[in-house]
């Protein structure tokens, strides 16, 4: 049989596309993406507001014949003007993978459809190759999209000019935020296949984003919620204590949301010095780890679906 | 048959008190109200737990230095002592109601207007000789009573904590100050409480509801306040923009004049979420702002009145529109 007929090629074509008539997921798609817009927005106005004052401050400390410093704005990273893409990616971007790859099997449940895919003649590998291969087509499109947006904004901005390792830096973040908003989509896949309801099956992987985000970085690095989500703040040294150090060392490979923030700082140049991820394990290698284990738990729910019952239990 | 009178009404209050008394009783049953109040009152106690920590290894650096400064002859006026005022260390817990308590808000609105749906009971209920708006009255009712039991367990279990914890104890000042945050706790989860009753209503599809309820909230609770927490020039450059120019607060103030414009703008962005109001109400009263820190709380309170009277009119708006808005019983199937 040919890969372009292949039955986990149906499904995942045919799952893409009800996916993509769903309305909610078009709202969280199009949220993501003027979010992505405005990050850059973002980025570009408050360097310039920074320079701006840098510019009053120096004409200020000329006048009153004190010594002027280094404009701080020098020493920022022309790519560090998407640091709020990285805060946005951890909000909607994975909100969006949890509806997208709940909805992926979701739909088909909700439908009563799985009795009569289940007497086709299809294994249940193809079923959940097919769902897992939609939801990485899907992610990689909501990615491409951020990837634009980004591109164009360093094209279109007067006096920013990217080197040929920093496009590379910047498509390094770019496949780190696929790596993140394809974790949650496999855990949102995961729990929709596994869930006895509809509602449970999200709110799982919701509240396992909610810890992930706003409860591990405390314990980590009594860093709190609203610091957790602003780029610079989000980045800060974890007090000096035994309780912080022996956090790090056992919640730190399980802080995604950190290993996420870390990665995207040091890929777009705004991790400051001294300072690294809570984890032993290296945020990339961390993020990778992580997609693993959920890809293991997606296919497993997936495989282990009954296909005997439409609809949900309760 | 009108909108409002589908029966003679025999006692008015009472279909109400029936709804909310059926409600809480069906919430504590399936035990939903007690897992979401567990999971914020961890995150609370987390960050209580945290803070504390923390506290107490920024006062052993300060001992530490202070008892080298002193073996070397040196006076320790040089290093500041860290302050303490217990309250404080509720930021975390705040932000954590701030942020979880409004979520799980959005599940109880949710699951108070889709449970009927579910079951198929709405157009039964409807029959029943009652009011439509005694109907969401007492659905509105039971789930906000639902929120100001879980905060009143969650703050005051950290009460409790702090007190045993602090070792300085909490005063009836304090206490107050902890029960006047509960109640505007109360007023701005009921907020997106009663956004998600709403949509869950009266949306075609309950699931989208729920849906669109967590997009407003990510606008509203995560995104506005943080787009103008990023347009502050000073969370621009790690340690602030002004400490790294060397420039002091009076300069600062002089400097930004210039600006006042784009601080307008930031600042709208920010008080057009309610988040931001409860935020400035609850860090101002527990004096976890260092402006407020020490402050009588009748200034207090005069001077955040704004926030106050923001936070109760937007719940009070949407209570008045979910009361408003005429059910339709044929749209309430399960869908």
């Amino acid at each position: 049989m040919s890969g372009a007929t292949s039955p986990s090629w149906l499904i995942a074509r045919q799952s893409a596309r009800f996916v993509l008539r769903e309305r909610t997921v078009a709202l969280l798609s199009l949220m993501f993406v003027v979010l992505v817009l405005i990050s850059a927005w973002l980025g570009w106005s408050a360097t310039s507001t920074v320079n701006r004052i840098y510019l009053d401050a120096a004409a200020f400390l000329k006048s009153s014949g004190q010594p002027v410093p280094t404009n701080p704005v020098l020493d920022i990273s022309p790519l560090s003007l998407m640091r709020n893409m990285s805060v946005y990616v951890a909000l909607i971007g994975a909100l969006s993978a949890i509806v997208i790859g709940n909805r992926l099997v979701g739909l088909d449940r909700k439908a009563g459809v799985l009795p009569l895919i289940g007497i086709r003649p299809l294994g249940r590998s193809a079923y959940a190759g097919g769902k897992i291969a939609a939801l990485a087509g899907l992610t990689l499109g909501l990615a491409l999209v951020a990837s634009l947006v980004a591109v164009a904004t360093f094209l279109v901005l007067p006096a920013v000019t990217l080197t040929g390792l920093q496009w590379a830096q910047l498509a390094g973040f770019m496949g780190v935020t696929t790596l993140y908003m394809g974790f949650f989509g496999l855990i949102g896949l995961a729990a929709g296949a596994a869930a006895r309801s509809e509602t449970v099956g999200l709110l799982l992987p919701v509240t396992l984003w909610l810890t992930l985000t706003f409860i591990f970085p405390q314990l980590t690095a009594n860093l709190n919620p609203t610091a957790a989500i602003n780029p610079v703040s989000a980045l800060a040294l974890p007090p000096d204590t035994t309780f912080f150090h022996w956090a790090a060392r056992i919640l730190g490979p399980f802080s995604l949301a950190d290993a996420y923030k870390f990665a995207s700082a040091g890929l777009l140049d705004y991790l400051p010095q001294g300072i690294t991820s809570p984890s032993f394990i290296p945020p990339i290698l961390n993020l990778i780890l992580a997609v693993g284990v959920a890809l293991a738990l997606a296919w497993r729910a997936l495989a282990r679906l009954s296909m005997t019952q439409g609809g949900y239990n309760v | 048959m009108s909108d409002l009178t589908l029966t003679p009404v025999l006692s008015p209050p009472t279909p109400v008190r029936t709804i909310a008394a059926k409600d809480i009783r069906d919430a504590l049953r399936d035990r939903f109200i007690l897992i979401v109040t567990g999971f914020l009152g961890l995150a609370a106690l987390v960050a209580l737990v945290t803070g504390a920590i923390a506290l107490r290894g920024d006062v052993a650096t300060y001992e530490a230095a202070k008892a080298s400064l002193l073996a070397l002859g040196k006076s320790a006026d040089a290093i500041k002592a860290p302050e303490f005022y217990p309250l404080r260390l509720l930021r975390g817990a705040i932000e954590q109601i701030e942020i979880i308590g409004a979520a799980i808000a959005i599940l109880i609105g949710y699951r108070s207007a889709a449970s009927e749906r579910g079951r198929q009971t709405l157009s039964l209920m409807l029959t029943r000789p009652m009011r439509r708006w005694q109907f969401v009255a007492g659905k509105a009712l039971a789930g906000i009573g639902l929120l100001a039991s879980g905060l009143a367990l969650v703050l005051g279990g950290l009460a409790l904590i702090l007190h045993l914890m602090s070792g300085v104890g909490l005063t009836s000042d304090d206490l107050l100050r902890i029960a006047i945050v509960w109640g505007v706790s109360v007023a701005y989860t009921a907020c997106f409480f009663l956004v998600s009753f709403i949509l869950a209503l009266h949306m075609k599809q309950s699931s989208h509801a729920l849906l669109v309820a967590f997009a407003i909230w990510l606008t509203l609770v995560l995104v506005a306040p943080q787009i103008g927490d990023t347009l502050d020039p000073d969370n621009q450059v790690a340690g602030g923009v002004f400490k790294q120019l060397n420039i002091a607060k009076p300069d600062q103030v002089e400097i930004m004049k210039g600006f006042a414009t784009f601080e307008t703008v930031r600042d709208g962005i920010e008080q057009a979420s309610v988040t931001k109001h409860f935020e400035r109400f609850t860090f101002a009263v527990l004096g976890i702002k260092a402006t407020y820190a020490g402050l009588p709380l009748g200034p207090i309170l005069i001077e955040m009145l704004g926030n106050l009277i923001w936070i109760f009119l937007t719940a009070l708006g949407l209570g008045a529109l979910a009361l408003a808005l005429p059910l339709n019983p044929d749209r309430l199937a399960k869908a």
